[in-house]
């Protein structure tokens, strides 16, 4: 089997397009959080929404879904930021593994409006909309030949996505994966959220004991996996893919398993599989929703495995920052793993106030904080009660 | 460990049957499932008519399943049934147990009445209990709930190839031991979105006829259905006393990726995937016994398979089946349909016919009539329609 690593990375994100910004964001603490704009909510009890603003695609791609358009300017980042020289390369075996949880939703309400309007829909509708067709832009754009697919495990599908990429990778089935998600805003999600009363009305403040729920985002990351023995001299290597877990809770279509019995499991499979133990543990990006319920439940997943030493793990949640981006938001927190282990610091939870004695962990309050990580777990939860948790590693050679 | 892949149990539904005897009598005899359908204006489908889960899955918990759930579950059962696995619904459920579901629109109907709901009536009166639905994992998601299946639990969406795709994705979760045993395949239902996306964008056949590789092809009909396999290593197997049906051997996968809008004229990335999945299983093209095609009635589509199947193996190309002529594109459904039915050629070493069999031109040995085929082998297209080629290769069980 062959070392995977991480050697482009690229982000489209409320907080911010590129990763350079990004990552200034996330350890400024800076909020992508605001008012909707791109739909009309004066229908809803809630307004809040982590959307991408200033995004213009490229001009080749304006007829593509906002998905497809976030996923193209991620990959065009990463793989410029590899440093790959895709002419010289078999690009037959280079492939585009994703996750997402809406795929291009906008075509759905296209769709309706066009109902609703009483005219035609357009057939655009059809060869739009299915999912698989936003990792299948990412190939046409690049002219990749390799094993092409989307994973929409909803909200864990990025690190999905990814396992499967390293998987492809680490076997020598493909020679280059870019992998990732992406989610664009859409009023179908948010209008399921707040008829569950899940969107936050001010803020979002994972693990507070004053938290009032989520904020629905956007947004995409890709990330260039490769071989570690086809990395050229000079390349940045941000950071080693080590190992994954995926469970089921099996339990409930939106409810977490209240024993948080999932979560554990894929904790426990992704350690397992990278022969490490909770001590090597030095990070935890958090699903941190910022619902009463998940966070709870991720508190009490991280209990059972970690014991004793749970408060003391650092466990932050960047969508205290940019709202939860669906699909992408593994893939996204993926790439703010990877520059964790790369730089040495690791992003706050912000809007934290109050402790939740419920919720006893060190979710990095307000301020980054540099704790040169060497290992870290990135963890992602889902409708369906799926579970996947990503283990990357600092690469030292 | 020997990383053997195994398959110990099918469950299919489709319009020409539901069960593997019942679709296993309704293939060799050449049936069509294909007819006018009352729920789509008339149009052509493959559909499953008059559709109830409750035979399979009895009265209780089903009214919370769309009908894409519904099918998948009825696949489930019967595949956990066949398998000698049965559902244990009062049980904890397996661990090291999961599902993989290939699907090209999930439960796209669910998704679209939602957000109709919410834009005719207002975002207050969409029903809560229909917003799990609208995720396009939900209707795997809910069989793995209703299975209790507590391992991988992955939608696998590449267009028309996502059945296949998502066999060779669960094989490898068993082949790296992270799941015991898998049930895998695909899944679609037929609705009222696709069915007029088929119409609108030129793909279905103006007399809602599919003929495969035929001279006078215009086109294909949509069509539905899920078919599952249980996977698990050979040594899984004998454990627990199953006798394993067939082995998954070999995967390719190309991408056309010029062809994102229309297909790729050459057929480079068809004749790729083929040739990927033979060789990863150590085999060369003599050694097949026979094609299950993707080839469902579309002019370029067909003839782009055609030059590839050729290419890949010249002359002594073995015998062809086309399956879609019996039920249609069932987009994400189609690879999983085409597996199993291909597994029963194995085992019964005769090739099903092409339903409605037409005058071909694609100078393969395209079956008419059920025909003997001799070997241990048969590949499994599946060429999507923007620019997804998928191939799987399956064989025979054998101990050695």
């Amino acid at each position: 089997m062959k070392r995977v690593v991480v050697t482009g990375v690229g982000v489209v994100s409320p907080v911010g397009i590129g990763v350079e910004r990004f990552w200034q964001a996330l350890l400024a603490g800076e909020s992508g959080i605001s008012r909707v704009e791109s739909f009309d909510t004066s229908k809803f009890p809630v307004h809040l929404g982590g959307e991408v603003r200033g995004f213009e695609p490229a001009p080749g791609d304006r007829q593509m879904g906002r998905a497809s358009q976030f996923a193209v300017a991620a990959a065009r980042e990463a793989l410029t930021d590899s440093g790959l020289d895709l002419n010289a390369m078999d690009r037959s075996r280079i492939g585009v593994s994703m996750g997402t949880t809406s795929g291009e939703p906008h075509m759905v309400e296209r769709y309706n409006d066009a109902r609703k309007g009483g005219v035609d829909p357009d057939p655009s509708f059809f060869t739009n909309y299915p999912c698989h067709v936003i990792p299948s832009n990412v190939a046409a754009e690049f002219q990749l030949g390799g094993v092409t697919l989307m994973i929409p495990t909803a909200c864990a599908a990025g690190n999905y996505a990814i396992g499967y990429a390293y998987d492809l990778v680490r076997t020598g089935r493909a020679g280059v994966m870019l992998a990732g998600g992406s989610d664009s805003f859409s009023r179908i999600p948010y209008t399921g959220f707040a008829k569950l009363s899940a969107i936050a009305t001010e803020r979002c403040q994972p693990f507070d004991k004053n938290r009032k729920g989520m904020v629905p985002g956007e947004g995409s990351a890709m990330l260039v996996l490769q071989p570690l023995d086809s990395v050229r001299p000079g390349t940045t290597i941000y950071a080693e893919i080590l190992s994954y877990g995926v469970s089921c809770d099996a339990h409930h279509m939106t409810a977490a398993h209240p024993d948080g019995d999932g979560a554990i499991r894929a904790m426990a499979m992704a350690m397992k599989s990278a022969g490490i133990g909770t001590d090597d543990i030095d990070y935890i990006s958090a699903h941190g929703t910022g619902t009463k319920a998940n966070d709870r439940i991720e508190s009490i997943a991280l209990h059972a495995m970690f014991g004793a030493r749970a408060p003391k793990v650092p466990m932050s949640s960047i969508k205290s920052m940019l709202g939860h981006t669906m699909g992408a938001a593994s893939a996204i927190e993926a790439v703010a793993c990877s520059l964790a282990v790369q730089t040495g610091w690791v992003p706050p939870t912000i809007n934290f106030e109050e402790p939740d004695p419920e919720c006893e962990v060190d979710c990095v309050p307000n301020h980054a904080r540099k704790i040169d990580p060497k290992i870290v777990l990135n963890n992602a939860y889902a409708f369906g009660g799926n579970n996947a948790s990503l283990c990357v590693r600092r690469y030292e050679g | 460990m020997s990383g053997r892949v195994v398959y110990t149990g099918a469950g299919v539904i489709t319009s020409i049957g539901a069960g593997v005897e019942e679709f296993e009598e309704a293939l060799y005899s050449g049936n069509c499932g294909i007819a006018p359908s009352a729920r789509f204006n008339g149009a052509a489908a493959g559909e499953i008519v008059d559709f109830t889960p409750v035979p399979w899955l009895g009265n209780k918990g089903i009214r919370v399943l769309d009908r894409a759930a519904r099918l998948l579950c009825v696949a489930a059962q019967m595949s956990l049934t066949a398998a000698g696995r049965p559902a244990d619904p009062a049980g904890e459920g397996d661990p090291e147990s999961g599902l993989v579901c290939g699907t090209m629109f999930g439960g796209l109907h669910s998704i679209a009445t939602f957000d109709h709901t919410g834009v005719t009536e207002g975002p207050s009166q969409v029903n809560p209990a229909d917003f799990p639905n609208t995720v396009i994992n939900s209707p795997t998601g809910h069989a793995g709930i209703k299975f209790k299946l507590r391992g991988v639990n992955s939608t696998i969406c590449a267009g028309f190839a996502s059945g296949l795709q998502a066999i060779s994705y669960a094989a490898d979760f068993v082949r790296f031991e992270r799941a015991k045993w898998v049930l895998a395949g695909g899944l679609e239902e037929l609705c009222e979105e696709s069915s007029e996306g088929f119409q609108r964008t030129g793909l279905a056949s103006p007399d809602g006829t599919v003929r495969p590789f035929g001279r006078d092809r215009n086109g294909t009909v949509p069509g539905e259905g899920a078919a599952l396999w249980l996977l698990e290593l050979e040594e899984t197997a004998r454990e627990r006393g199953a006798t394993p049906l067939g082995e998954v051997r070999g995967f390719g996968a190309a991408h056309d990726a010029a062809s994102l809008h229309g297909l790729h004229a050459s057929g480079a990335g068809a004749a790729s995937a083929m040739r990927q999945a033979i060789a990863s299983a150590g085999l060369t093209p003599a050694d097949i016994a026979c094609i299950f095609a993707s080839a469902n009635g579309s002019r370029l589509a067909d003839e782009i398979e055609a030059r590839a199947i050729n290419e890949v193996f010249g002359p002594g190309a073995p015998p062809v089946c086309a399956p879609k002529a019996a039920w249609g594109e069932a987009m994400g459904a189609a690879g999983g349909l085409a597996a199993v039915a291909a597994g029963v050629a194995l085992q019964r070493q005769m090739l099903p016919p092409t339903a409605g069999f037409a005058a071909s031109d694609s100078g393969l040995k395209l079956s008419a009539q059920p025909q003997p085929i001799s070997g241990d082998h048969a590949l499994i297209n599946s060429i999507g329609c923007d620019g997804a080629n998928v191939s799987l290769l399956i064989s025979l069980w054998r101990e050695v």
